[in-house]
């Protein structure tokens, strides 16, 4: 207990004069946190440009002109039809939609006349603009030919409080970081073994595991130290508030730093150098952030690539904590996230056992 | 007797790296396994200290042995390995009071600091100490536990000779506190100055052991004469010399084994006096034979080729 006590105080002492571990563990998650949340600051400015070519200046024409042009995301330019499409193709406009001339003729006969609307799919903006000209157009619709309104759509969202942006990412990096702190959480160890540290301390009496488990628990105070710093930023920057309870939160860190350091362990069990292990963990590190639904939800990706999203830890680990941090909707039950680390915790240190090379 | 080896055997693949080695160390000794790079000094070392295993033989140390009682010797040996192996970002003090805490007893920081003169340096980050200061950080590490033997595994390699000097008086300091001191080295003069008793050790065997002067003796009653000329003499001359008993070359100067030096040296005198081709004596002088003498004698190679 002693030698575990002087081996972990040592650890510490190590970590606060790295310049380097202390920026890569404290100030890259916050510089995350701060570039993404000037991106997502920015959404609610966001305007289109849009050309709008209305040939029918009948009232029902200009009516509808007008409904466009009152779009409040739409900055709208009237013009005629071929310089304003020209004007498109030059990339003035995102969209261009054109009223035909036939809307006043067409309402009385009950016939359908068609409002164009020409768009770059390759842009997308499209995807936005494309709906709300749909719903606009619906709305027009149905105020032209006045039949009542028989069904609505509200919205009410299932979560209690407003869902942003920021409240996706910031599990989501904290779920980053306890990644790159579990993987990277082995290289010391590597270190060590290239520089002979381990063999001087297999020669003396002190047993291999309390070496091992000095440096996991030191990983894990650390993730914890992390988690607070993050949670503290989100709540005073991002006005992102911890809703759940700190217990499941500690646990699911706990048992997220866990898994990861003993895949980072795993990775680097038989590399002989410092230099030789940095991009094997490297190499882990990018498809387990990236095929995880830490940062793109599961939904907009390929269907291929979702049966691997399904088995990466990550996925499971910031599934857990969205759902504990900001109440997010569970793909799957916080027991089932808990249960899938402690599998991959379990499995790969087992394996790291196995083949761990200690000199 | 605390250290006891029999036919020591330990091969890497097809190299035998200890080829069956026997050998004694007594409570007090500073004994010295002494030779070339790749001898299996340490590989020895390594085997007396836990680290490795050996393919066979017997080896008890503080009458237990290492296979079935490794824990318990560890706590009871020091040992600096051939690379510091040091915590970079601790602090001296620090990292001796880390140690410290792997063994049950043990000495306090600060009498070991002053063990090896490391108090003024206490509070230095060790990776901004000089080579020198680092080996005296590892002697100090390897005697926190206050053993009962210690073992330095080549503790002055690579140290400028002022450095050198002060690890000397670290480990003569030790012998006059009457610890038992297990030292590898392949500084003949370091040997000749430290150990009471030596092993010469090559290609995994031992080639000769006693003191260092019952090894000079053994082997030489005779002083050798060191001198160099333009033109090396033949060796089938310099051995008609009256007195000399061998012949020898090293880096470039010619060695002269002799039991009678004025007669060998008028000889040699006369000789390049009437053969003017052979060019001036350059660097002649005289000495007592060395451990290197004994070596080169008995291998047949200097020790650092």
């Amino acid at each position: 207990m002693k030698a575990f006590r002087a081996l972990l105080i040592a650890s510490f002492k190590q970590f606060f004069r790295d310049k380097t571990a202390l920026f890569f563990t404290f100030a890259f998650p916050i510089i995350f946190m701060f570039i993404f949340g000037l991106v997502y600051s920015g959404e609610g400015n966001i305007s289109y440009d849009i050309g709008l070519v209305n040939q029918d200046i009948s009232p029902a024409g200009l009516a509808t002109a007008q409904g466009i042009k009152g779009i409040p995301i739409f900055k709208v330019t009237e013009g005629v039809l071929e310089p304003t499409l020209a004007e498109m193709r030059d990339g003035k406009y995102k969209a261009v939609v054109v009223i035909p001339s036939d809307l006043a003729g067409n309402i009385p006969k009950g016939e359908v006349s068609y409002v164009k609307v020409y768009y770059d799919p390759s842009d997308m903006a499209s995807q936005t603009i494309l709906p709300i000209l749909q719903q606009v157009v619906q709305e027009i619709n149905q105020q032209l030919s006045q039949s009542p309104l028989l069904l609505a759509l509200t919205e009410q969202s299932i979560s209690a409080h407003k869902f942003g942006g920021m409240d996706f990412l910031i599990p989501g990096i904290l779920a980053m970081s306890i990644l790159f702190l579990g993987l990277f959480g082995a290289l010391p160890m590597v270190e060590w073994r290239e520089k002979q540290v381990l063999k001087r301390l297999g020669a003396t009496p002190l047993n291999r595991s309390t070496v091992v488990f000095s440096q996991v628990v030191y990983r894990v105070i650390l993730a914890l130290f992390q988690t607070v710093v993050i949670i503290l930023l989100a709540h005073f920057v991002f006005k992102v508030n911890m809703v759940g309870s700190w217990f499941l939160l500690f646990t699911m860190v706990v048992v997220g730093t866990l898994t990861f350091v003993s895949i980072g362990y795993l990775a680097v069990s038989r590399a002989k150098t410092t230099e030789s292990a940095m991009p094997v963990v490297q190499l882990i590190q990018f498809p387990m952030l990236f095929l995880s639904g830490v940062f793109f939800p599961v939904e907009i990706m390929p269907s291929f690539m979702k049966p691997i999203v399904a088995v990466m830890p990550l996925s499971y680990l910031g599934d857990g904590l969205r759902q504990i941090m900001v109440a997010a909707t569970p793909q799957n039950s916080i027991v089932l996230d808990l249960v899938v680390l402690g599998v991959w915790f379990t499995a790969t240190a087992l394996l790291t056992i196995r083949i761990f090379k200690w000199e | 007797m605390v250290i006891e080896v029999e036919n020591l055997v330990k091969t890497y693949g097809q190299i035998k790296a200890v080829d069956g080695i026997s050998f004694r160390v007594n409570q007090g000794d500073v004994f010295g396994m002494l030779g070339p790079n790749g001898a299996g000094k340490t590989t020895t070392v390594e085997i007396l200290e836990g680290l490795r295993i050996a393919d066979s033989g017997k080896t008890s140390v503080l009458g237990m042995d290492i296979t079935k009682s490794a824990n318990k010797i560890k706590q009871k040996i020091g040992i600096q390995l051939q690379a510091p192996a040091l915590l970079p970002l601790l602090n001296v003090e620090e990292l001796l009071g880390t140690f410290a805490s792997f063994y049950k007893n043990h000495i306090s920081v600060s009498q070991a600091l002053d063990l090896v003169g490391l108090q003024e340096s206490k509070k230095i980050v060790v990776k901004n100490l000089s080579g020198g200061q680092q080996q005296r950080l590892s002697v100090a590490m390897s005697l926190i536990n206050n053993p009962e033997i210690a073992f330095l595994d080549e503790p002055t390699t690579g140290l400028d000779p002022q450095a050198r000097r002060a690890l000397w008086l670290v480990i003569e300091g030790m012998r006059d506190k009457g610890k038992t001191v297990f030292l590898t080295t392949h500084y003949m003069e370091e040997a000749e100055r430290l150990c009471n008793r030596l092993v010469i050790i090559d290609h995994g065997k031992i080639i000769a052991q006693g003191s260092p002067a019952e090894l000079i003796r053994n082997n030489f009653a005779e002083k050798a004469i060191e001198f160099e000329t333009k033109i090396p003499i033949a060796e089938s001359i310099l051995k008609s010399f009256k007195g000399v008993t061998r012949v020898a070359s090293e880096d470039g100067s010619t060695l002269l084994y002799s039991n009678d030096v004025t007669s060998t040296i008028s000889t040699l005198l006369e000789f390049t006096d009437k053969n003017k081709e052979t060019g001036q004596l350059t660097n002649l002088h005289i000495r007592e034979a060395t451990l290197e003498d004994v070596f080169l004698k008995l291998t047949g190679r200097n020790i650092r080729e």
